[in-house]
C-alpha cells in the first residue's frame, strides 16, 4: 500500500480540471452510421506483454468520463477486468492509475487488487497529461519511453475504461461490439452530452442539432490540446476518437474581457497580442517532461533550428501545454514541431 | 456583477465607436502613421484581440503580458506610491508620477513608435516610469525627473525594446543621473513625516531636508539607525525605497500569483545575509551588521522588482540562484569596501551584463552529452 508521502507523480503539468469545469448531461442516446457500422477489435499484440496499465484517470475535462462506462456499478468493471486478466494475462503486472479524488474506484480498486503482489493501485493527481503514455509509464512504471514509440513496443499495453469493457463484450461475452462511447463538448454546442456512436458515423451526423445556431465554431477531435482540427465533417468515427470538441470561433473583439473571462476562456482565441519571450518561466515550470521551450524559441528566431535539438527537444512529448500558457503568445508547439 | 449590469448597455456603442475610429485610422495611410500605435494600446487596454489559435493547441490561458505587468504596477503602486504619499505629501509624489508617465510613456515611447514606426506600444513603459522616482531623492527636482524617465525609455527602445533589454532600463537612467548630476542625487533627501497627517502635511510632507540616508550616516560615523524605523519607513530614504513593509508584501503577493520568481529575492537576501553575517563574524563592527544590510538603502525595492524584471535576469532556473547569489554578492562588497555607500543598484546593473553568460554556461552544463 501506498502511504501518503510517496504519491508518484511529475514535475510540471497542469489541472485542466478544475480550469475547465464541464459537466455532462447523463442522456446517452445512440447514432447510427448509415452504413455497415465498423467493429472493435482486439488490439493484436506485436510484442511479449510484460505490464498492463489500466488508465482509469483521464485529466482533460472533455474527456470521455469513468462513470460513463461503469453507470455506477464499479464492481462489476472490476470483475470484467478479473475475467479479462484470468483469461488473457495472467501472468503481468497489472497497474490501476486512478484519479486520486475517486474515492470510490480507489476502494474498489483495492479489493480488486486484494493481497496479489502483480496488482498495484496508484491514485495520482489528475493534472494534465498525466494519462500521456509517456509519462504515464514513467510514473507508474518508471520506464522511459520515447515520444512517438509504441507503449506496446516495450511491453507495455495501456488500457482504457472503455477498452477494458469493449474486450470484455467482444472476447468473452460473443458480442459484436460496434459502437462506442464519445464525450461531445464545448462551447460551440448547445449541450455538453455523451452520444453512443456507431463506429463508422459520419462527425457531421454526430453533431447534427447540436451545435448551436447561427455562429461560427471548430470541430476538433480528442480534445483541443493534443488533438486534431478536422474541417471535413463527413470525416468517420472510428475507436481512437474518445471525444470530439467544439469550440465558439471568437474571431471578433469583445469589450471589457476583463469582467467576461468566463464566458471567453474556452473558446479559441488567443487571449492576448503576441510579443516577444520575457522570460517568464511559466513554460518549463508546466512542462511535464522538463524542458525548457523558451530554449527552442530563441533558437528558432535566431535561424538556429539544429540547435534547438540539442537542447533534448526528441523528449518533448507535444502535449502543449507550453504554447497553453506563454503570456506572450508564442507557438511554442509549432516552433518545436518544425525544429524537430 | 453590478459593474456588468451597468456597462452592457453602453458596450455596443462603445464597440462600434471604436470599430469606426479603428477603420478610419486604417484607411489613411498618414494618419495610421501617426496615430496607428495609440489607437492599438487604447484599443488594446478595452478590448479583447480577436485573433484566433490557428495551431495546436487551440484553447490557450487567458493569461497575457498585459496582466502580467499589470499585476506589477498594482503592487508597486502600493509598495511604494501610497505610503510614499504619506511620508512625503502628495504633491511631491503625484507630480512626479505625472511629469515621468508623461514624459517616459506618452511623449519618449509614442514619438519612437511613430519614428520607428512600432505597431504597438509596450506597456512595459509604465513599469519603468513607475520606478524611475522611486529610486530618486524624495527632494530631486521634476526635470530630473523627466530627464530619467526619458533616458530610461530611450535606452530601452534603442536596445530593441521590451524583450531585449539587456539591462533594467530605470536602474540605468538612474546611473546615467548619477553620472551626470551626482551633486543632485547625494542630497535632497527629506525626514519622511510620522504622526497623524493634516491638510499640510498631507500635501507637503515636512520641510526638514536632511542629507543623510542611513547608510551614508553609517559610512560616516558608525551609527545603525533602528531597525523598526527602517521596516516602516519612518528613515530617510530614496522616495520609493523607504517603506520595506509594504515593498515586502507586495512583493511576496507578487510571488504568490508567479509573476515574480521566488528564487530571486530568495537567493539575493539570502546571500547578502549570509555574506554580511560572514563579514560581521570576521570584521566586527567595521562592516554593517546583516539585518541593517537587508533593510536599509533600495535593497528590499531591487530584490522584489528590479533584480526580478524577468527580461534582465537569466532564464535558466538554476541560473536564477547564481544570478541572485551574485547580487548579493557584490552588494555587500560595494556597500562595505567602496566608498560607495549604497551598492544595489550598481550590483542588478552588473549582474544583467553578466546574465547572459551565466545563462549560456548553465545551459551549456546541462545539455552536455
Ligand atoms: S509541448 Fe513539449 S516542450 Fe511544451 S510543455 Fe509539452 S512536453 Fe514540454
Ligand atoms: S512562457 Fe513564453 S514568454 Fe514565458 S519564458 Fe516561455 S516562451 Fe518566454
Amino acid at each position: 500500500m501506498l502511504r501518503k508521502k510517496e504519491i508518484p507523480g511529475f514535475k510540471g503539468g497542469f489541472n485542466l480540471l478544475d480550469t475547465y469545469p464541464l459537466r455532462f448531461f447523463n442522456i446517452i442516446e445512440k447514432v447510427s452510421s448509415d452504413t455497415t457500422p465498423g467493429i472493435f477489435e482486439f488490439p493484436p499484440a506485436t510484442q511479449k506483454i510484460e505490464h498492463v496499465v489500466v488508465n482509469l484517470c483521464p485529466t482533460e475535462p472533455w474527456a470521455l468520463p469513468n462513470w460513463a462506462i461503469f453507470g455506477h456499478r464499479v464492481n462489476v468493471f472490476f470483475n470484467k477486468l478479473k475475467e479479462i486478466r484470468d483469461r488473457f494475462f495472467p501472468a503481468v503486472q497489472y497497474c490501476i492509475a486512478l484519479n486520486n479524488k475517486d474515492i470510490e474506484t480507489i476502494a474498489a480498486a483495492r479489493n480488486f487488487a486484494g493481497s496479489e503482489e502483480r496488482v498495484r493501485v496508484f491514485p495520482l493527481d489528475a493534472k494534465y497529461p498525466q494519462d500521456d503514455s509517456v509519462v504515464l509509464s514513467k510514473v507508474v512504471l518508471g520506464v522511459d519511453i520515447n515520444f512517438g514509440q509504441e507503449a506496446m513496443s516495450r511491453g507495455i499495453f495501456i488500457m482504457d475504461a472503455q477498452t477494458v469493457s469493449a474486450i470484455y463484450d467482444s472476447c468473452i461475452s460473443g458480442n459484436k461490439v460496434d459502437s462506442r462511447f464519445i464525450a461531445v463538448s464545448g462551447t460551440g454546442l448547445k449541450e455538453n452530452e455523451l452520444v453512443q456512436v456507431q463506429l463508422g458515423t459520419p462527425v457531421e451526423k454526430v453533431l447534427s442539432d447540436r451545435v448551436i445556431e447561427g455562429g461560427k465554431y471548430r470541430v476538433f477531435l480528442n480534445g483541443p490540446l493534443r488533438g486534431k482540427e478536422i474541417t471535413d465533417l463527413s470525416y468517420r468515427v472510428n475507436w481512437t476518437i474518445n471525444n470530439i470538441v467544439v469550440l465558439r470561433e471568437q474571431d471578433y473583439k469583445v469589450m471589457f474581457p476583463l469582467f467576461k473571462s468566463e464566458e471567453l476562456m474556452f473558446t479559441t482565441n488567443v487571449h492576448g497580442e503576441v510579443r516577444r519571450c520575457v522570460y517568464c518561466n511559466f513554460c518549463d515550470n508546466i512542462c511535464p517532461v522538463d524542458l525548457e521551450p523558451a530554449l527552442y524559441y530563441h533558437s528558432y528566431q535566431r535561424g538556429e533550428r539544429h540547435k534547438a535539438r540539442l537542447y533534448n527537444l526528441e523528449r518533448c512529448i507535444e502535449c502543449g501545454l507550453c504554447s497553453f500558457v506563454c503570456p506572450s503568445k508564442l507557438e511554442l508547439l509549432k516552433i518545436i514541431r518544425e525544429c524537430k | 456583477m453590478q459593474i456588468k449590469k451597468f456597462l452592457k448597455p453602453i458596450e455596443p456603442i462603445f464597440n462600434k465607436g471604436l470599430d469606426r475610429v479603428g477603420s478610419i485610422i486604417h484607411a489613411h495611410k498618414k494618419v495610421n502613421f501617426l496615430f496607428g500605435a495609440l489607437f492599438g494600446a487604447f484599443d488594446g487596454l478595452l478590448r479583447s484581440p480577436k485573433e484566433t489559435a490557428q495551431s495546436p493547441p487551440f484553447i490557450r490561458n487567458n493569461y497575457d503580458v498585459k496582466r502580467f505587468m499589470g499585476a506589477v504596477l498594482v503592487a508597486l503602486v502600493i509598495g511604494w506610491v501610497l505610503p510614499a504619499i504619506y511620508f512625503y505629501g502628495w504633491q511631491c509624489v503625484i507630480s512626479k508620477l505625472l511629469v515621468s508617465f508623461i514624459i517616459g510613456v506618452f511623449v519618449v515611447d509614442v514619438l519612437w513608435a511613430i519614428i520607428a514606426r512600432e505597431d504597438h506600444i509596450s506597456e512595459g513603459g509604465f513599469v519603468s516610469c513607475l520606478l524611475v522616482p522611486a529610486i530618486l531623492p524624495p527632494q530631486s527636482p521634476l526635470w530630473l525627473v523627466g530627464l530619467g524617465a526619458a533616458a530610461a525609455i530611450l535606452f530601452r527602445n534603442i536596445l530593441g525594446g521590451v524583450g531585449y533589454n539587456l539591462v533594467n532600463p530605470a536602474l540605468f537612467s538612474r546611473l546615467f543621473l548619477t553620472v551626470c548630476f551626482p551633486a543632485l542625487l547625494v542630497t535632497g533627501y527629506q525626514t519622511p513625516f510620522t504622526g497623524m497627517p493634516d491638510l499640510h502635511t498631507f500635501r507637503y510632507g515636512l520641510d526638514a531636508v536632511t542629507h543623510a540616508t542611513p547608510l551614508t550616516a553609517f559610512k560616516t560615523n558608525g551609527e545603525v539607525a533602528s531597525y523598526l524605523s527602517l521596516l516602516f519607513g519612518t528613515a530617510s530614504g530614496s522616495l520609493g525605497e523607504t517603506c520595506r513593509l509594504a515593498l515586502i508584501l507586495t512583493g511576496l503577493w507578487l510571488i504568490k500569483i508567479k509573476v515574480v520568481n521566488w528564487r530571486l529575492p530568495v537567493s539575493y537576501l539570502g546571500s547578502v545575509f549570509a555574506i554580511s553575517v560572514f563579514f560581521s563574524l570576521t570584521m566586527g563592527k567595521a562592516v554593517a551588521p546583516p539585518i541593517f544590510q537587508i533593510l536599509s538603502g533600495g535593497l528590499i525595492l531591487g530584490a522584489f522588482f528590479m533584480a526580478t524584471d524577468p527580461i534582465t535576469t537569466t532564464y535558466s532556473q538554476k541560473a536564477k540562484w547564481i544570478y541572485g547569489a551574485g547580487c548579493g554578492f557584490i552588494t555587500v562588497l560595494l556597500r562595505d569596501f567602496t566608498t560607495l555607500s549604497e551598492g544595489a543598484m550598481y550590483a542588478i546593473l552588473l549582474m544583467n551584463l553578466v546574465a547572459v553568460p551565466i545563462q549560456s554556461l548553465i545551459v551549456r552544463t546541462r545539455y552536455r552529452r
